[in-house]
């Protein structure tokens, strides 16, 4: 049971409400659709990739399951515990415990650190709060985190500011991994990183995968250093998982005239392949009032009159690969 | 330590600014046969050399500057009294007045601003950004007179001018009530102010700090909130106010002069407005270069402090 569905998302749904302003009144005029029943599974070890454009509800996702935003239904189970009643309940040794199992590493290394306390505060900063090591291990456990993700241990004693960016995202990956979690959530690590630096943090997070025994949540949007990362692949549009597979069979096969889309706007390296014309035209739809039918069909160019009124629903094509599009594979 | 070698050309460059907007300003000398048109032209040039208003401006200058040095201010124009006695009686009472204004300010508009970051745009922090907005925009004398009116005319429960009570009459019983019974009203004048300037200030950068990534960071290692928003968010959202405050120590140690005018209270701020008045150039001199010397010195201790709060502005 551990080894398989280690956490399992079922249905999850976060609409953000829209308020109208008076002077003295408010009033509810509509709700941001961020996500709109996202269901997954993830399993021990392995690193399952969300990708989708901006605004698709990755981030959302990510911080509604580490219950850093309330849910508005929906619910989540880490090791078959639900996690959103464990939260709700008023036990608060339940919910460090929950706290210490789950870490996060955030898109910015810029503004993700305090610029007000030294490395060795930040990364001791959960073992303190989580009473993770004994007072006195604090300093040897600090440095040995520091050594584990490649940096030297003066650099205890300085400050966020003095570091570069790929120094800081190193930073960041010690300080979620400083109470040795089960289940990291990463959003975007590399995002905001030199290309040259961005290999280096991967190849980091898929070592201390294979030695740590981790999962990863892996949010991007770079389809490349997902293929390099994840073993699965869950593609996102305007809420809604489109398309679910492995890696390989995402990416060797797309069904979802999105994920296609996405797929052939990677640019290839090499000047002899014809520039592909881009397939996706004009703007995400707004998720204040998503689109009627399949929410990808403004943008669909193999829309028919079906996709416009019914909603297709995600189901299982091949083994392990889900599907949500009611005309797959017209390429 | 270079930071204590800028502050001499500075301290000079005011006193010089100082010195010549007294000659712009007018002659005393001509003041006084102004007011009295029948003087003779001995006595007037009489008092000309004796105040050494006959030498060229320069040499006033220096003169002037090396009795500073030995904290001599001179004598006023109006009474002949050495300005140090003038102004030296009225240095405490300033200093108790802001100091009193300034704890309860801060320690007032700390959780005030944080609650209301918190909760932006709810109907709580509309009422305090209204009640702020308004603190920062109407006059102080305005407020000022409207107290006195209120809870001295009508309901007699405060002093409305002063610092202690006069001709024996004593406030509440005994001295050390008395004083706080005279520092009430002025108190509540300059806490609004400033409470209305810190809440604005702490506000808006709390608001800002609450939605980084590293408050977030904070919260997904399992901080409890309150730790997260006292003990993190606020010591980043803090230094404006903490900028803001030297700037304003320095000024507050030529007192409020509205505020002090308006309750009569015997501090450096109704003496430079009186002094002014009287075109009292010694006098007016003197508390300038005190309020030069004191802002200076507020400075240096906030760039110090800063160093303490902030690590990014350490000198390598």
């Amino acid at each position: 049971m551990t080894e398989e569905n280690f956490l399992q998302v079922k249905n999850l749904v976060k609409y953000f409400p829209i308020y109208s302003r008076g002077v003295l009144t408010k009033k509810q005029v509509g709700q941001v659709h961020a996500v709109d029943g996202v269901s997954f599974n993830i399993n021990k070890q392995e690193t399952f990739a969300l990708v989708g454009e901006s605004g698709c509800g990755k981030t959302t996702t990510a911080r509604v399951i580490l219950n850093l935003i309330e849910p508005t239904s929906g619910e989540v189970l880490l090791d078959g515990e639900n996690i959103f009643e464990k939260f709700k309940g008023s036990d608060k040794k339940e919910k460090l415990k929950l706290r210490r199992k789950m870490q996060m590493i955030f898109q910015n290394p810029y503004g993700s650190l305090d610029p007000r306390m030294t490395i060795c505060d930040i990364i001791s900063e959960p073992l303190v709060i989580h009473k993770h090591v004994a007072k006195e291990c604090r300093c040897e456990r600090v440095y040995e985190l520091l050594k584990l993700v490649g940096l030297e241990e003066y650099h205890a004693e300085r400050y966020p500011h003095e570091f570069s960016g790929g120094q800081r995202q190193r930073i960041c990956i010690a300080r979620a991994l400083a109470v040795e979690p089960e289940f990291i959530v990463a959003d975007e690590p590399v995002s905001s990183l030199d290309v040259s630096i961005r290999a280096q943090i991967l190849n980091l997070l898929a070592d201390l995968q294979k030695s740590m025994g981790l999962s990863f949540l892996y949010i991007s949007h770079d389809l490349s250093s997902v293929r390099q990362i994840s073993q699965r692949v869950a593609v996102m549009y305007l809420g809604e998982i489109v398309e679910l597979a492995e890696t390989d069979e995402l990416f060797d096969n797309p069904l979802h005239p999105y994920t296609q889309a996405l797929i052939e706007a990677v640019p290839i390296p090499d000047p002899k392949t014809k520039n592909v014309k881009a397939r996706l035209r004009g703007e995400v739809p707004s998720p204040i009032n998503p689109p009627l039918g399949c929410r990808f069909n403004p943008r669909c160019t193999h829309a028919t009159a079906a996709c416009r009124e019914k909603k297709p629903e995600l189901f299982e094509v091949d083994k392990g690969h889900f599907l949500a599009c009611a005309q797959p594979g017209q390429a | 330590m270079r930071r204590l070698l800028y502050m001499i050309p500075v301290a000079i460059g005011i006193s010089i600014i100082a010195f010549l907007t007294m000659y712009a300003a007018g002659d005393p000398i001509a003041l006084i046969k102004a007011g009295k048109p029948n003087i003779n032209e001995a006595t007037l040039s009489g008092l000309r050399t004796y105040y050494g208003l006959d030498k060229p401006i320069p040499l006033q200058y220096v003169n002037w500057l090396m009795n500073i040095l030995q904290l001599n201010f001179g004598k006023s124009l109006y009474g002949g009294l050495p300005v140090n006695q003038i102004i030296g009686p009225r240095i405490w009472p300033t200093i108790e007045l802001q100091i009193v204004s300034l704890l309860i300010a801060f320690a007032v508009s700390i959780p005030i601003a944080v609650q209301s970051a918190r909760k932006p745009y709810s109907k709580q922090d509309v009422a305090v950004t209204s009640f702020s907005l308004f603190g920062v925009s109407m006059p102080t004398f305005w407020f000022g007179l409207i107290l006195i009116i209120v809870f001295s005319f009508t309901l007699g429960w405060f002093p409305s001018a002063g610092s202690q009570g006069v001709a024996g009459f004593v406030w509440w019983g005994n001295s050390f009530f008395d004083q706080i019974a005279h520092l009430i009203l002025p108190v509540a004048v300059l806490v609004y102010v400033s409470l209305a300037q810190n809440i604005r200030l702490i506000r808006a950068n709390m608001l800002e700090v609450l939605r980084s990534d590293y408050i977030l960071a904070a919260r997904a290692s399992g901080l409890s909130e309150r730790k997260v928003v006292y003990s993190y968010a606020l010591r980043n959202a803090i230094t404006p106010a903490i900028t803001f405050l030297g700037i304003a120590l320095g000024g507050m140690i030529a007192g409020a002069p509205m505020t002090e005018y308006v309750f009569s209270w015997p501090g450096l701020g109704r003496q430079y407005v009186t002094s002014t008045l009287n075109l009292d150039f010694p006098t007016i001199m003197g508390i300038t270069m005190i309020i030069t010397v004191m802002t200076l010195i507020a400075n240096l201790i906030m760039d110090v402090l800063y160093v303490y709060i902030d690590p990014r502005v350490r000198i390598r």
